[in-house]
Parts: C-alpha cells; structure tokens; sequence
C-alpha cells in the first residue's frame, strides 16, 4: 500500500522539526532506538522469513544467516560503540595552535532518505538506517516496491518498535519516489543500480545534497592457474548460489587459464551435484528469481550466448525458478558479458595469462568487488596494484560481508561512499570543526593587522622561504 | 614519485614568488602580505605537510579483526581514486587551485586543473609555471571560460573538485550525476558572527572580526558576511569597529599607502555601490567607492533580515550589523537561513557557546576569532547543506583522492573450510544454529 503522494512532504517536514526539536542528540536516546531495532529483528524474524520467502522465494536460512543476524548484531554492536565514534575529538597540532583548542564536533547531518533494493532488502534497509539513527539523523526508509510483502510488514513493524517522528517508511513506486527525490534532504543514501542512481544523483544536484550510491556491476572472478581449482569451484559457486546469484557481490564471471578450464568444469559439476542433489529447482536451499520480467531477461541472455553450456540449468518461469547455469569457452561480446547478471548464471572465460585476465578486467567498468585466487604473493601484488574496484576479495567469495570493519563501497561505476559499522556513522556524521582564540591570544595576533611593517611582513611570511629537501625525478 | 612533485612544487612559490604576486597584484589589487600569507605560505607548507605525512597516510591499515577472522590478514588499501579535476575559483586563485592539486599528488592521482577566467595573470602564470615543474603527462592546466568548463565537465572523471558558487555548484553536480562522479562542493553562503555582548571583550571581537571581513576586500568564502549582536551594544560595537578600522587604516583605505585589496571587476564593484546605496540601514562610516574598484570596508547598522544586504552572500567589504533581542533571536535567524560555511560566535559565556553546537548546523563553528581556522590542517574545511559537501585540509585532503579499498585472504586449510562447512547448501538445521548465534545476541534493557 503506497503512501500518499501529498503526505510525503508532510512527512519530510515532521521529520525536520523532530530534528531541530534536539530530539535526536542524546545518546541514550539513539541507543535505545537502535536495541529496538535489534528487538524488531529478533521478535519479528519469522514474518520477516515468511514476507521474503513469498516475494522472493529466499531458503530462510539465508534470510536469518545473511540478514537478519547481521542487522541484530551490528545495531547492538553500534549502540555499544556510539559512545566512543560520537567523543567529540581534540586533533593534535603544532604548539603554537594548541591554545586554539582545535575541535570537531560530530555533527548528524540532519535528515536523511535511504532508498533499499528488492534483492537483501532487510540488511540494505536498515544497515543504513543503523548509521543515521547512531549518527542522530532523522531519517525516511524507502523500501523496494518489487517486495511488496515485505515493504507493507515494515511499515508496520517499524513504528511499533522505531520512534514514529524521527523514522518512517514510505510506500510505493515512481510517482512516490518522485516526489522524494523532489525535495531536500542533507543525505541520500542509495542501493540499487547504476540507471537509477544517475536520476537520484541528478535530482541530489539540485539540493546540492551529498550521495553514498551502492550500486553494482560485473564482479570478475581471476583463477591463478596454480591454486587449487577444486576448492576455487566450492567457494565461487556457494557465492554465486546465494540468492539465486541475486546481489550486487556476486561472482559474475571467472577468468580461468585456458588449460585449466575443463578441470574447473568438473569441480564446478561436483560441487553443484553437493550443494544440490536433486538439483536446485526444487530445492529449499535456493531462492527465486525476483520478477517475471528478470526471468526473462536471464533465459534470453542464455538463449543468445555463443558459449558452451556445460551445466544446463532447468528453468520454471511461472515458478520464477532458474537453476544454476555454467557456460565455458564465453569470449569478449558475448551476451552473458553484456550487462550485471545477476542471476545464477556464470560464464567461464578462458585466458592464456593471467596478465591477460588483468587486462581483460581493467578494459570495463570498475566493479564492486574483484575476486582472485592464488597463494602467490607477487600475483596478489600485481592484482592490488594494476586494478581498481570498490574492494578486493582473494580466496573466497561474499564472505567479505561478514568483515564488518572493512569500510564497503564501490568506485567508479560501482559508486562511492562507504558502509557498514563505524563507516555508516561517519556517511551520516559531519565533522564539524571550530576553534576558539583566547583574548589572550591578542598580543601575538597583532603583528596581522595592517599597516604592516617589514618585521610583521617577515614574520609571518617565512613559510615560503622554508627549505626544501632535495629530491630528484 | 609524489615527494618528488611536492618538491617541485614549492619551488615554483619560492622561486617565483615574485611574480606570483605581481599575478595577484594584476587580478585583485592585493598587496604582497595579503598574497603571501594566505596563498604563497600555505601553498608551500602544504606541500611540505604532505609530502612529511605522505608515508602514513598512504600505508596499508590493518584492523583489529574478531578473533575467528583473524586468519584473512583484513586489510584496508588507500587506493588512489584515478584522474581528477580541480575547478578554481578568482578570489584566492593560487591557494584554491595548488591546495587539491597537492593532494592528487599525493595520492597517486592524475589531476587536472581548470583555474577561473576571472583572475586572468594568475591563471596565465599558473599555466606557464605547471608544466615546469611537473611532470606534464600527469599534471595539466586547461585554460578557459564557460564553454571550456562545460566540457571538462562533460567527460568521466574519478573525483570533480569545486571551489566557487552555490549556483554552478549545482551545475557541477548535475554534471557529475550523468557519470556517476563523487565531487567535492567547497561554496559559501551568508557566514553570520554572534556578538555576545554581555561577555565578550568588544574591542578585541571588533578588530578580529573587522580583520576577517577587510582580507581580499570580504571577497571570501569564509568572510563574515554579517553582524549579530544584542540591541544594546550595538553603538559599542560601532565604536569598537570604527577604532579598529583608524587602526588599520590611517590615512583612510583608499589611501594610496594603505593595505586593502580591490573588488575583482566592474560587475561586483557595480554590485557593492549598489547594495550600499539601497539598503534600509544606516552606513556610519566608510563605504566611499574609490578609483581602481576600491571600495572602503563599510558598517551598516540597523539592518533586518528582509534588507537588500541580505538577499545573498555579500562577498564584498560591507559589513551589516543584525541588532537583536538576544541570542536566541539570533540562532531562530540562523535556523531559518540556508546552511552557511562558518559561524562566527564571539562569548565568553558556555551556555551560549553550546547552543550553538547543539541549535545550529554549519560547516565549521569558529569562536572568538574570524579566518585563522584554515590554518590548522588538523581540522577539515568543508561546507554543509547549502555550503556543500566534502572536505580537505592535511589528511581530509588526501581522503578526498583516495577510495578505502578492502581486502582479505580466505586461508584455503582444512581448519578453515572446515569451519565454514555449514554455510554451503543444502542447509541444516544444525549448520543454521551454528551461524545463527548472532541472531541470539543479547540485547541490552535500554
């Protein structure tokens, strides 16, 4: 049920006033509002598994494993650490600025909009909302209208357990976003892809409001022709199997060496008949496609590609199933390399080197996250140093999620600004800085003032003439 | 390579200092202490700073992990973000376009540089003494006018930083929008000062404030643009600015003796002529326009939020003095005002002080003083809502150029694949429990 259109500034506004009102500053007060988060998750887990499993059709592990553990455990882990990333800090300086008392107030940036996908809707919402409430924003949560079940139980939920002046959901689909994007808000926080984030960048360009942009793109995956190929297979596979391969860290496509190619199609072939033993199309452990139309655009990207399907997945459109599909011998153009795939399909591109994989990867966009594997210093090295992407994972898949103090964001294509703990604090924070000069501080400020004689001018230009150290080219 | 650049660097300010400040000279009528303090000497000590800090920065960083992961050796990169512009602006053309180009420097970055058409000699000089000094495959200047921004703006960049107005702020993030560019907006806004005069000395808030205002004849983004005070002091306040002004000037600022830059060109000297002469207020005293696009710092008492002075950002030397009830008059006027890049209180007293910490947004909150705050690279320059977003300074500055690239390594040993069994499909009951303590975790009666 979508919020009416003419509320939403209504809504906006409210929430700017709770913000001026102070509401939101003590810290007590936004420790209490993220346990109830925590509480919400908790109490509410199984409406949550069972809105998701409807829309979705996500395995309710996934759901408790991925998603709802992580937002119980980082709410309390944020309201515990709050009081230390709020400390107002005292930088270090020079001796002569120390009487300045240098300062910098963490400041909320006021009130914010977050807008979540359909894909890990219950983390991507409220990860972020995690950092505004800790951050003292007040904030406005736009769930994904292709979860319809699980977007009407927030805005049920959430004002139950979430102080309804300072947090509210907002409903519906382009005319309500629309009007979001209409009006002023001191941050946006956005995950989704990079189509829509070009209209939310844009409408932020008017208000001049800052962005953090989530968004995606194809994740390579490069096999080092000396690691051992069969746990490689294991651990891409798990990754790829997650949520149907539905989720912006998903292992998009693996460059192997030539040689080793059908070596890792075997393993790949083992591991699924493991993870899989009646195969995935009926199986509680593997989750849906998302919509009908995401359906389609996966059987015809696999309907079109000039690959070698070597595992032929079964595919249920009314259903909504897929089940996971590999295709070698995948080349630069084919279909399956064309956009993000998000789905359970993964193309296998066989190179003669691994500069050639290097190469490969760094002629597109800058993904999200590239993958690697191999034991060997220089080659982790060489990937660190002559590639770029929001993070680099060696020897496992999606399990970086799990490493709440690496700050996680994209680059380039994949977007910026960054999440998850600390770093969600501070995209919602302002550092904001002051100073105070003593009265008596007079006597040595009145060399500034003109007129200025020779000796105030020598004084207090000698920063120019300081020596250099020599260096040469 | 990048320590060798900043090295480079300062040797363009000290060996061409000199003409530098004739290009300053040329653009804005400054005079050699005026260039010299806020540009040439932080263009040196900035590079100086970064190039000292460039090796902490830059290193790797290794968080402390939960024990169960601390086999992933969790690293944090500092990855340069890739080739980025500098978009600059006249009125401190040498420090606003050379401050972020040492920060590309020292974060691997190559950088672009695009100084404004309205400070000609120094843009001209800065193209001329670039390419000297850095390496020209890495380091460019783009001269231009509108057109030539516009399509700087149109390409791919991997950071876009702007220094100027609200209003092409807006432009440079639409831009930005297209190609899904982060961007640094450092613009301005009406910065208000707080005269308390029930406890600050008012001599001393008058002659820092009064400093503040006359730099680059108020044409900065950090100028105290107005003046609030309790009605009472208001004549007080006018008599302690008006000592401070004699001070200053001896012989009157349009003397050819004394020390006060000009305004940039006809347009904004118009501008200013035209805002002193349809304000509501009272000018009681200065405000005489001169030949050479001089005009005298002038104070306006008595002037209300609805004045003519007060439709936008100044940025010229006419100071207006808000008289009010109290504080909180002035604070309710902040609220109801775009959010600007500094407030300016002068007090003494803590409860005031903290009401505006906790009542008022702004980029940077100053006390008892006007300026000296870009000193201190330890604390970022930044604006906030109307003012902008993004920050630089020392190490602010090199986190604008940087992406925090994560890492980690998955050791492949029996122990831990062993460990992580569980997560693998098909699902359990049992692997569930085991990676469900989270789910568990005790919440706290608060």
């Amino acid at each position: 049920m979508a919020t009416t259109v003419s509320m939403i500034p209504k809504i906006r506004d409210g929430l700017r006033a709770t913000f001026r009102s102070g509401m939101t500053r003590p810290i007590a007060w936004r420790q209490h509002q993220l346990y109830q988060l925590a509480r919400m998750a908790q109490n509410e887990r199984e409406l949550i598994c069972d809105a998701l499993k409807k829309d979705l059709g996500k395995p309710r592990t996934e759901v408790l494993m991925a998603e709802v553990g992580s937002i119980i455990e980082r709410a309390v882990k944020s309201a515990q650490q709050l009081p230390e990333w709020a400390k107002t800090e005292y930088p270090e300086v020079a001796d002569w600025q120390k009487p300045w008392k240098p300062t910098l107030y963490k400041a909320p940036r006021g009130t914010v909009l977050i807008v979540s996908p359909w894909n890990y809707p219950m983390i991507l919402s409220f990860q972020p909302l995690i950092g505004a409430i800790a951050a003292g924003c007040t904030a406005v949560l736009k769930p994904s209208e292709l979860v319809p079940t699980f977007s009407q139980l927030l805005a049920e939920i959430v004002p139950k357990y979430l102080d309804p002046n300072t947090y509210r959901v907002v409903n519906g689909a382009v005319p309500e976003i629309s009007k979001l994007l209409e009006l002023q808000w001191d941050h946006i926080f956005y995950t989704g892809n990079g189509r829509v984030a070009r209209i939310i960048a844009s409408a932020a360009a008017k208000h001049l409001t800052p962005l953090t942009l989530e968004l995606g793109g194809k994740s390579p995956v490069i096999i080092d022709s000396a690691y051992d190929h069969d746990l490689a297979a294991k651990r891409i596979l798990w990754g790829k199997c997650n949520n149907a391969g539905q989720i912006c860290v998903a292992p998009d496509y693996v460059l192997v060496q030539r040689d080793k190619q059908d070596e890792l199609v075997r393993a790949f072939q083992k591991h699924y008949n493991a993870f899989f033993p009646e195969g995935a199309l009926d199986s509680p452990s593997f989750g849906s496609i998302v919509s009908d139309s995401h359906h389609k655009r996966l059987t015809s990207l696999l309907s079109r590609t000039k690959g070698d399907v070597v595992l032929q997945g079964r595919a249920d459109a009314a259903r909504r199933r897929l089940e996971p599909t590999i295709v070698k011998n995948v080349a630069g153009g084919d279909s399956l390399l064309e956009e993000e795939l998000f789905g359970p399909i993964l193309p296998i591109v066989p190179v003669d080197s691994l500069d050639q994989a290097v190469d490969f990867v760094n002629a597109r966009s800058h993904p999200l996250v590239l993958y690697a594997f191999s034991d060997k210093e220089s080659v982790k090295q060489q990937l660190v140093s002559e590639t770029q992407s929001g993070g680099i994972v060696f020897n496992d898949t999606f399990q970086q999620l799990a490493v709440h103090e690496l700050p996680f964001a994209g680059v380039g294509e994949s977007g910026y600004g960054y999440q998850v703990m600390k770093y969600t604090y501070d995209t919602f924070t302002q550092l904001r800085s002051s100073i105070d000069m003593p009265k008596e501080a007079e006597p040595y400020l009145a060399i500034r003032y003109p007129p200025h004689s020779e000796e105030a001018v020598k004084a207090l230009t000698a920063a120019v003439y300081t020596p250099i150290p020599p260096s040469r080219q | 390579m990048s320590s060798l650049n900043y090295t480079s660097k300062e040797q363009i300010k000290e060996e061409n200092a000199d003409a530098l400040k004739a290009s300053l000279k040329a653009d804005l009528g400054r005079y050699p202490f005026e260039a010299t303090l806020p540009e040439l000497g932080p263009m040196v000590s900035s590079a100086l700073h970064a190039a000292e800090n460039l090796e902490t920065w830059s290193s790797p960083e290794k968080p402390q992990v939960e024990a169960w992961r601390s086999g992933w050796d969790t690293t944090i990169f500092k990855a340069p973000k890739g080739t980025v512009v500098n978009i600059s602006p006249w009125n401190f053309p040498w420090v606003l376009t050379i401050l972020p180009l040492i920060s590309a420097i020292a974060t691997g970055c190559t950088c672009l540089i695009k100084p404004s058409e309205h400070a000609q000699a120094s843009a001209a000089l800065i193209a001329e003494l670039i390419p000297k000094y850095l390496d020209p495959d890495a380091y460019a200047v783009c001269l231009g006018a509108v057109e030539e921004a516009t399509y700087v703006l149109s390409l791919k960049w991997d950071h876009i930083f702007y220094t100027g107005s609200e209003k092409v702020g807006r432009i440079v993030a639409e831009a930005a929008a297209k190609q899904l560019t982060p961007v640094t907006l450092e613009l301005g806004g009406q910065s208000p000062v707080f005269v308390d005069g029930d406890s600050t000395n008012i001599e001393i808030a008058a002659k820092r404030i009064l400093w503040g205002k006359q730099q680059n004849a108020g044409q900065v983004c950090v100028a105290p643009n107005h003046v609030f005070v309790q009605e009472q002091y208001q004549s007080a306040l006018v008599e302690a600015f008006r000592k401070a002004y004699d001070s200053f000037w001896p012989n009157g600022p349009l003397d050819s003796s004394s020390e006060m830059a000009r305004v940039v060109n006809v347009h904004h000297y118009e501008r200013n002529k035209s805002l002193l002469s349809s304000t509501k207020g009272k000018v009681a005293f200065g405000g005489q326009a001169g030949q050479d696009l001089r005009i005298e710092p002038a104070i306006v008492t008595g002037v209300t939020m609805k004045d003519p002075l007060m439709g936008e950002e100044i940025f010229g030397p006419i100071l207006p003095i808000i008289p009010v009830a109290d504080v909180d008059a002035a604070i309710s006027h902040i609220q109801l005002s775009p959010t600007p890049l500094v407030i300016y209180v002068f007090t003494e007293n803590e409860e005031i002080k903290n009401k505006f910490v906790q009542r008022t947004q702004s980029g940077q909150l100053i006390l008892n003083e006007t300026f000296a705050q870009v000193a201190v690279y330890e604390i970022p320059f930044g604006g906030q809502g109307e003012s902008g977003y993004g920050s630089y300074l020392g190490k602010y500055s090199f986190d604008t150029f940087t992406h925090q690239r994560g890492y980690i390594n998955v050791p492949a040993d029996e122990g831990t694949e062993g460990f992580m069994q569980g997560r693998y499909p098909p699902y359990s009951a049992p692997a569930l429990e085991f990676f469900s303590q989270a789910l568990k975790t005790k919440i706290p009666d608060a």
